[in-house]
């Protein structure tokens, strides 16, 4: 059974566990990239490496900075590394496959957006002291426990 | 001298915010830039791009040649050759 639901930028996630191996695979994920916006996917890349990045080898570390930190062009890392436009490529890529499967697994960026959202929120409550806001306050807190 | 206008990564770990600047295309991993034109910052609701647009336009007028995503902020920004 497949019960798709719209996510965040509009990318479709299956909940049905059996799907879910699929959706994995490099070429359902690279659908995924294309779909999201060329500004969101610079601030995605940030976020993965900000996230998972210790998790990558060093080459791949420093290659994926200058790419995402540094906006560098592939040609112009290749040119800098001494290696084809072609590897680069796909060395991005398959690091943004790693990464993406580690939050598919652990969810800590979205937990952490989540969670930065409600105590925006609590914040924005507490500053207007408003005693018909303390219920809301509570189930945020609650909201914000349960993800912990 | 040829120039590229190109994003730059600033702020924390988790709260990222990206200055535009122009640098040097020849030395693309030395941190030097000549010239900030402006900065993009996403971790405000709704992101604030905030571009100088006479600087902008006047290193364009020189040939200064925007990447990929700076081509699409000065997009999103109005701003034309």
């Amino acid at each position: 059974m497949k019960q798709a639901e719209t996510g965040q930028n509009g990318i479709k996630r299956y909940k049905d566990k059996s799907v879910k191996k699929k959706y994995l695979t490099a070429h359902l994920f690279s659908c995924m990239i294309a779909k999201v916006n060329e500004m969101e996917k610079i601030v995605r890349q940030t976020l993965l490496y900000d996230f998972y990045g210790e998790l990558l080898n060093s080459h791949q570390r420093k290659l994926y900075e200058d790419a995402v930190f540094g906006d560098l062009s592939l040609s112009e890392i290749a040119q800098e590394e001494g290696i084809s436009r072609q590897g680069v490529h796909d060395l991005i890529r398959r690091c943004d496959r790693l990464m993406e499967e580690y939050e598919e697994k652990l969810h800590l960026i979205r937990k952490f957006s989540e969670t930065k959202e409600r105590v925006e929120r609590i914040r924005r409550l507490a500053l207007e002291g408003r005693k018909e806001s303390f219920a809301e306050i509570a189930e945020l807190s609650d909201q914000i426990l349960q993800t912990l | 001298m040829a120039v590229k206008m190109r994003l730059r990564r600033m702020g924390q770990k988790k709260a990222p915010f990206y200055r535009i600047v122009v640098a040097d295309s020849r030395s693309p991993r030395d941190g030097r830039f000549i010239e900030e034109v402006g900065y993009y910052d996403p971790t405000k609701d709704p992101s604030v791009i905030k571009i100088n647009e006479e600087l902008a336009k006047k290193w364009l007028a020189t040939g200064a040649q925007p990447t990929e995503t700076v081509a699409k902020l000065l997009k999103i920004a109005g701003i034309e050759k």
